[in-house]
């Protein structure tokens, strides 16, 4: 199994950990490759990522790629527009508005825990069906449950339980992701898998979740960036 | 040897101390969990193996616990390469995996469990 963390905060967007230790402690773990998020600041910002994203896989030999997280719909739109530029697009769930504009959006890769800090789910079956039209994956947010306890854990866990039984019934992508700010928050995939496996997902659907997507994602990607690619279903052929 | 047979042939009487070993077919399915603790600093096997009870008791509650057969096997445990092995059941390995991806902390230091192998038998763990 290859397995792919494709949700990592570093501290250059609001985590504790260099691009170094978070590449290290991944490549330690087992992982083929991981996605470093961050918040667009300019394009001199994403050109610096990119050259210090690219000395890391080579010192590290671990693939890693440059997601950018839109924080709210004005991002969203923003980042949508400038999508070849940059390997993944990410946008952070919670807000009910976002997460449908998110489901709704072609463009995005991942809904990252659409069930952040709310009481539901954040998710209906409208926007299920939005997300499998759409191929945004939804994502299983591990940091989720692994900062909270008790009472809070329980609730985070029923509403990613509720995301994973809708996202079964529609056909939507679910995607594994750590979603850590720290390489200590970096778990092993089998730990990963298995939490997913408690959740409601099957085993082979859990490992899917953490290599197949992620890769149909990352190549889905490589393809948008590519010269020949003109715009969803259409390409340039020899 | 039992109670009545043993007086009737004057035998010494032997109180048995434990129970027969159950046929195969009867007897629970194991698997052994070999990992690797990665830490800020050496971590001492009485330590690690409150924090797995710890927090095997916190998220499956004492019920849970109860089905897991869970064992954290002393011997196995080796302190130099950080390296130890739970026993389990068959039925609840994703369930130790699962719990063990919660332990983030052991006393001030931070930690995170790397699954190396799950195993039928301690021999196939080598």
């Amino acid at each position: 199994m290859q397995a792919f963390d494709l949700h990592v905060h570093s501290a250059f967007s609001g985590g504790e950990s260099s691009l170094e230790e978070l590449a290290k402690t991944a490549k330690l773990l087992g992982f083929r490759g991981i996605c470093f998020v961050f918040y667009y600041q300019d394009e001199r910002q994403k050109e610096i990522l990119l050259a210090e994203i690219e000395r890391i896989r080579k010192e590290v030999g671990i693939d890693l790629y440059l997601g950018f997280e839109a924080r709210d719909l004005k991002e969203l739109k923003f980042l949508a527009k400038h999508r070849r530029s940059f390997d993944l697009l990410l946008a952070r769930g919670g807000e009910i508005e976002m997460n449908r504009e998110a489901c709704e959006t072609p463009e995005v890769d991942i809904l990252t825990h659409p069930e952040y800090q709310r009481n539901d789910s954040g998710l209906d079956h409208v926007c299920m069906k939005f997300a499998a039209k759409n191929n945004v994956a939804i994502e299983v947010n591990f940091r989720e449950i692994l900062i909270t306890n008790k009472k809070t854990r329980a609730m985070v866990m029923a509403n990613i339980a509720r995301n994973i039984k809708l996202a079964k019934k529609y056909h939507a992508s679910i995607i594994l992701c750590s979603g850590a700010i720290s390489h200590w928050e970096l778990r092993s995939p089998e730990c990963l898998v298995s939490m997913a496996c408690q959740l409601g997902l099957e085993l082979n659907e859990a490992k899917k979740a953490i290599s197949e997507v992620p890769k149909r994602i990352i190549e889905k990607a490589k393809e948008r960036r590519s010269e020949k690619w003109i715009m969803p279903g259409v390409k340039v052929l020899e | 040897m039992d109670n009545a047979r043993s007086e009737g042939f004057g035998v010494i009487w032997m109180k048995r101390e434990r129970p027969k070993i159950l046929l195969p077919s009867l007897r629970e399915k194991e698997r052994y969990v070999k990992f690797k603790v990665i830490s800020e600093e050496p971590i001492q096997y009485s330590d690690l193996e409150s924090a797995i009870w710890n927090s095997f008791l916190d998220f499956y509650g004492e019920l849970g616990v109860s089905e897991l057969s869970l064992w954290i096997i002393k011997n196995l445990w080796d302190e130099k390469e950080q390296v130890g092995v739970i026993k389990c059941n068959n039925k609840s390995v994703e369930k130790v995996l699962a719990g063990l991806g919660l332990i983030s902390r052991l006393g001030d230091s931070r930690i995170i469990f790397k699954i190396l192998k799950v195993s039928g038998t301690i021999k196939g763990l080598k």
